[in-house]
């Protein structure tokens, strides 16, 4: 059953009932299936290429958009509203749309990315050119296209199927138990994987799906969960992490009828998980591990077992994860999966394809699997410095080196060296007040790491530059 | 009295750096050959924990050179003078 069949099967069993809230509106599960219906028969898609691109913000218009182009018989390129236009461009010229739908505030900030073989539409101009008369042609077997943001190399277009999203999104409730019963409340931008996989869930299991703009605007989320009266939240971990500046009663409050937070694979402070545990006691705290091209590849539901606490968890049903090693000596190896949800290919990308063997995505993710199968990630495959031939994971410095009680945030990476060709070097956050010096940090070091492990430079710095999902930006790090 | 504080934080580097070497043992002109786990890392160490302690930095050819507690010395003393 792909996307739009049960989008209409929600529509048939419940037609009045509100599937979809956005901060300005609602509508029913019929009033969805009709906008999409409407959607997807404007004349403007009539011949065009096989992708239209599709500025997705989050509203209940774009997710009309998302839909009505996927029942139109085409894939979404999906574009983040944010995007560079050096990105932008080259995006375009690997997916090759010649049209780009957009709400009208968007059709301003992207008209000066137009070129001559791309015409930018408004969702309501789509809608008005929309015609009864007009076939559908069946569904395509890809669902949309989206780009992983590469730092250091070219945007790689990942297709995902129409399969891949129903084994995915079956995952998803059988693990984590939606049901239709549920309001699942979301700041996340549909954009990104985890986002978009939040309203797939909703949609599956005939939910209401309640979207907000802004993961930044806590007091907003907060109130949110008893204005919508929400039983399941999905957000980031560095959301989860700031909710706790407010008092412990304020939240309990808050989260009274929360029946599951869901977050994703960035690693949570050890304090997060602990604090929401309670704060959610005996209701579900889960994370999962996944890529774009091979989403919810784990599930991990935090319990009593603080062993598990920086684990994602165990790999997902039809879903196989092993380590390769890297080096005899290391422990920890290169993670790689195979199953369902792993894409075939990239798209048109033969250089890319190469981290797809027999099935088996190589991630680029450093990590381990525990006795019991548990997967532990440790970092980047990129981010291994190689100090004369003995290879160290940053993430083995930061643990040791956040042990120190005056330390508030620490970054390990690569800095060149003339003799070992890299040293490592620590960019560290001192807590206020603290008059720590880097002859302790070096003796604590010492006393902990071995000799080829201690850093050769340390820094003390104001701030780690960090993305929206409190993930370290390592190539900003000097 | 400053080249006396001098001489014992270079003294306590050693310490430091090779945690097993006793204040008997420590001599001011015993080389490099001569300790038994005096490699590139330890050597690669003992100039890290010079440079943070004085806020110096040591070229390559400096780098290279300090192979006893007495070259590590003179060599801070050339970059504090």
């Amino acid at each position: 059953m792909n996307i739009i069949d049960s989008l209409r099967n929600n529509a048939e069993k419940n037609p009045s009932k509100i599937g979809f809230i956005d901060e300005e509106t609602k509508i029913t599960f019929q009033e969805m299936l009709n906008c999409v219906e409407e959607f997807s028969s404007s004349e403007l898609f009539k011949n065009k290429n096989e992708i239209i691109g599709l500025i997705l913000e989050n509203s209940i218009q774009d997710i009309i958009a998302y839909l009505g182009i996927i029942n139109s018989g085409k894939i979404v390129h999906i574009i983040p509203p944010n995007i560079t236009k050096k990105n932008f461009n080259n995006q375009i010229n690997s997916s090759n749309p010649d049209i780009i739908v957009c709400s009208e505030k968007n059709r301003s900030n992207f008209s000066n990315f137009d070129n001559k073989h791309l015409t930018i539409h408004t969702n309501e101009e789509i809608i008005s050119k929309s015609t009864i008369q007009r076939k559908i042609p069946n569904i395509n077997k890809i669902a949309y296209l989206i780009y992983t943001s590469g730092t250091t190399s070219e945007p790689k277009g990942v297709p995902i199927s129409q399969k891949m999203i129903e084994f995915t999104t079956k995952n998803i409730v059988k693990v984590l138990g939606y049901s239709k019963n549920d309001i699942d409340l979301t700041p996340l931008p549909l954009y990104h994987s985890f986002g978009l996989g939040c309203l797939h869930t909703s949609i599956y299991v005939g939910s209401t799906f309640v979207l907000l703009k802004n993961s930044n605007n806590l007091e907003n989320i907060l109130n949110s969960l008893k204005k919508y009266n929400a039983t399941t939240l999905a957000v980031v971990p560095a959301t989860l992490t700031k909710f706790l500046k407010f008092e412990n009663q304020y939240l309990y409050e808050k989260f009274s009828d929360i029946k599951l937070i869901i977050t994703n694979s960035t690693s949570i402070p050890k304090e997060t998980v602990n604090n929401f545990k309670q704060i959610i006691k005996n209701r579900k705290l889960a994370t999962y591990y996944g890529l774009t091209e091979a989403s919810r590849s784990t599930f991990m539901i935090f319990n009593e077992n603080s062993k598990l606490d920086e684990s994602v968890g165990k790999s997902a049903p039809g879903v196989k994860i092993k380590i390769k090693k890297l080096d005899k000596k290391l422990d920890v190896g290169e993670i790689i999966i195979q199953g369902e949800n792993v894409i075939k290919n990239y798209w048109k990308n033969p250089t890319a394809d190469k981290n797809l063997e027999n099935g088996w995505l190589q991630t680029n993710d450093i990590g381990y699997l525990d006795n019991d199968e548990n997967l532990f990630l440790v970092g980047r495959n990129d981010d291994v410095i190689n100090i004369g031939g003995e290879k160290v994971i940053p993430n083995e410095i930061e643990e040791i080196i956040k042990q120190i009680p005056e330390i508030e945030d620490v970054v390990a990476f690569g800095i060149n060296n003339e003799i070992f060709g890299k040293t490592i070097k620590v960019n560290i956050i001192k807590k206020k007040n603290s008059k720590l010096d880097k002859i302790k940090i070096l003796s604590y070091c010492l006393k902990n790491l071995e000799k080829f492990k201690i850093p050769s430079k340390i820094e003390f710095v104001e701030k780690i530059p960090k993305n929206e999902y409190g993930k370290v930006k390592r190539s900003m790090l000097k | 009295m400053q080249d006396k504080k001098i001489k014992t934080d270079v003294k306590n580097i050693f310490f430091e750096v090779f945690p097993k070497l006793s204040e008997d043992e420590f001599e001011w002109e015993k080389e490099q050959k001569d300790y038994d786990n005096w490699d590139s890392f330890a050597q690669l160490n003992i100039i890290t924990f010079a440079e943070s302690k004085f806020d110096i930095t040591f070229s390559l050819d400096e780098s290279i050179e300090i192979k006893s507690a007495n070259d590590l010395l003179n060599c801070i003393n050339s970059h504090l003078k």
